[in-house]
């Protein structure tokens, strides 16, 4: 049971948002109080009285499964034809409605494939305002989008929602804590702890915002400032530094065209290396090329060895690992211990088995034989998915945003997993947009632009000159 | 991809009312399927092999691209039906093989008719808009909006089904997946792909179901069209010239 005995009203013109650990049921309550459920999804419910708006609009999460057409123009228009809009009227109306959003096409007729995730949200954000509901619903619009992207998202809904009654679930506030009337807290199991002004709220229940992975400002701030952070960036150096990795006029392919050079590149044992880019500056594409994934050419050496390209068999250079960004995508097996076991290569039986129990304990994951991949949290999920990237022979982990789409408890607890590991001397190399981690953690920064990767760490580097290679 | 299907120019055939196009191929395609008459077999071909050449409005590179995929399948079917089809006025036996003018006559007959299904197919989707299609066969022909945009947004989920497969791929390179040699490896393969495909293919499907529900989507409820299709003089012309065409073949062939 997800809920019992709850009782909840919400006020014309009221801006709320909602808080809550994930899996406390926010999202089910927000389909609930549109109507989804039961009339879209059945689930079985009991309420005395349940009123519920006459308008609204639902804006999800995922910006890739909210549209059923593929242009821009026909997305809007499946909804003006849901309202029965006489055709003449449409197109107007869909030109009127992008603008509200600041969603400014050369062409309507563009396929939604060719926007990027925060454009696509801005649409859906659009596609809800035909409706022109009383009220918004949002859940966790922002949760999958860059900084930037969430920034226009937000700005979009204050702007177009001012008068209408809003009821936002999300974990990332810093950019609505100050904009909504009302902050609502529930607990685990899904009862209501407080409800109040967001100030009140923010300052009495600080230690559960926390607890629960709420990115309420100033996280950053609290968690740089604690005490396991400090201790554990102190002394930050290593003991040797060889290099890991040594990239010289080095090209990536995709198909016959290069979509990655680099002149020169140098990873060292212990780095940690931020990847920055725009999206489809080619950072993933460097990833890919770095894992042999992709046609490579020019100087690539790893540990030392020189990286030959055969031609039909590409084979993954030893050490190397990749962690891509939908965990789900690289499950291979039907339990969890299963999976830390099957990639690895020539231990015995018994070793093995050490291996996995080794990766639980490290990654605070269940230990079940028993337990399938999928049914584990989506925090645990994403841990998982970088344990089974890390067999005793490998020496340099790369992630493709490990952080993203994270609450703020799993994204710190994963930051020091992976710094655990740097200080045993593995080299990281991680694709984010996320500067504040950049800041903390990082060594030494990538920037990748328009299909060309510069290392001149000496602007960037985070703000770890402590770090010394000795 | 979608790239790939723009014409060099739209002929008449563009102009015709897509769900139009669709019942008069369809039923050509059936009489195609049913006749057992050789020569009125091989002039429909021919008739189709004009529409196809002639008037898709493709380059003649991609024309020749895709005639790769119908020699194939006319030397195959063609062929086996040669080489092992019945007959009793035997020309040449070895083995197995025994080539009759009988199973020399099935194999033209046969290879005919997979020419007009591959002529008339292509012509088809290389004329059509997917979209207008089924926004034609709801307006013209009452087919329920519902299938009709189940079709429309399966057609949007193309792109991402082939990216996950591309990342599926690389992943298992990545995780050191070897699979065995022969049946079992498939086997294995299926396994590995489609079971976190699916998952993730249900779960989509379902968030679209459910987003299309809240932008007030209701099924069998009246709605307007955003393109509307409509019958014109072109349709008359196209029927006409089917027609036609038919009428023509019948008369060469018998």
């Amino acid at each position: 049971m997800i809920f019992k005995d709850l009782s909840f009203s919400v006020q014309r013109g009221e801006k709320v948002l909602m808080l809550g650990p994930s899996g406390c049921g926010k999202s089910t309550l927000l389909q609930v109080l549109s109507g989804i459920i039961p009339n879209s999804i059945e689930l079985p419910m009991k309420a005395d009285t349940i009123t519920l708006p006459e308008s609204w609009g639902f804006v999800f999460q995922d910006p890739d499964t909210q549209f059923c057409m593929t242009y821009v123009d026909e997305e809007l228009a499946f909804v003006l034809e849901n309202l029965n809009v006489p055709r003449t009227d449409m197109a107007p109306l869909i030109e009127k409605v992008l603008k509200r959003v600041n969603l400014h096409l050369e062409d309507v007729h563009t396929p939604i494939l060719e926007l990027s995730q925060g454009m696509k949200q801005r649409l859906a954000l659009a596609s809800v305002l035909l409706l022109e509901p009383d009220v918004l619903f949002l859940d966790e619009p922002s949760a999958l989008l860059d900084p930037e992207g969430t920034e226009k998202i937000w700005s979009s809904i204050k702007q177009v929602a001012a008068n209408k009654t809003v009821i936002i679930v999300e974990h990332k506030i810093d950019l609505i804590a100050d904009w909504v009337d009302r902050v609502v807290l529930f607990n685990d199991h899904g009862t209501i702890l407080a409800d109040g002004p967001p100030t009140t709220i923010f300052e009495q229940y600080q230690a559960e915002l926390k607890r629960y992975g709420i990115w309420y400002p100033g996280v950053w701030q609290e968690y740089q400032e604690s005490q396991s952070f400090q201790s554990m960036m102190k002394n930050r150096k290593l003991a040797v530094s060889s290099e890991k990795i040594h990239l010289n006029n080095f090209y990536g392919y995709r198909g016959s065209t290069p979509k990655i050079y680099t002149e020169s590149a140098v990873a060292k044992a212990g780095d940690w290396i931020a990847i920055l880019g725009e999206n489809g500056a080619g950072k993933s594409t460097l990833l890919l090329s770095l894992t042999q994934l992709l046609r490579t050419n020019g100087v690539y050496e790893v540990n030392g060895i020189p990286i030959v390209q055969k031609k039909n068999k590409r084979q993954l250079p030893t050490g190397l690992s990749l962690v891509f960004q939908n965990p789900e995508l690289q499950f291979v097996t039907n339990s969890i211990a299963e999976e830390l076991i099957v990639s690895l290569r020539g231990l015995t039986k018994q070793q093995a088995k050490q291996h996995a129990e080794d990766m639980l304990q490290l990654f605070n994951l269940p230990d079940s034989d028993t337990r399938h991949p999928y049914q584990l949290s989506t925090g645990q999920k994403r841990r998982l998915s970088v344990a089974t990237a890390l067999t005793p022979q490998t020496d340099i982990v790369l992630l493709d945003e490990p952080t993203f789409g994270q609450d703020a408890r799993n994204t710190f607890a994963i930051l020091e997993k992976l710094e655990e590991l740097r200080t045993q001397g593995i080299t990281i190399l991680m694709v984010t947009h996320d500067m504040e981690i950049v800041k903390s953690f990082a060594t030494s920064v990538w920037t990748v632009m328009d299909g060309v990767l510069h290392t001149n760490s000496a602007n960037g580097g985070g703000s770890n000159a402590c770090l010394v290679h000795t | 991809m979608l790239a790939w299907f723009t014409p060099k120019r739209e002929t008449w055939l563009f102009e015709v009312n897509p769900a139009l196009k669709f019942m008069v191929f369809f039923a050509l395609l059936l009489i195609a399927l049913f006749n057992q008459n050789l020569s009125f077999a091989v002039w429909q071909a021919v008739l189709y092999s004009v529409l196809f050449y002639g008037f898709t409005g493709y380059s003649i590179k991609k024309l020749a691209l895709l005639s790769i995929p119908l020699a194939i399948s006319f030397l195959s079917s063609a062929g086996t039906m040669v080489l092992f089809g019945k007959g009793s006025n035997v020309l040449w036996q070895w083995g197995l093989i025994k080539i009759s003018e009988e199973s020399i006559q099935h194999a033209l007959l046969l290879g005919s008719k997979s020419l007009s299904f591959g002529f008339v197919g292509f012509t088809f989707l290389l004329t059509v808009q997917p979209v207008l299609f089924f926004y034609a066969m709801m307006q013209q022909f009452g087919l329920p909006s519902k299938y009709a945009y189940s079709f429309i947004a399966s057609f949007r989920l193309i792109p991402a089904v082939t990216e996950e497969l591309q990342i599926r791929r690389n992943a298992l390179k990545v995780r050191n997946i070897h699979f065995s040699r022969g049946i079992k490896g498939v086997y294995e393969r299926l396994q590995m792909y489609t079971v976190p495909l699916f998952a993730q293919s249900i779960r989509r499907a379902q968030r679209i179901a459910v987003a299309m529900e809240a932008k007030q989507y209701q099924m069998g409820a009246a709605r307007t069209y955003y393109y509307p299709t409509h019958f014109s003089r072109m349709d008359i012309v196209f029927t006409t010239v089917m027609a036609g065409g038919l009428v023509g073949t019948i008369l060469l062939a018998f």
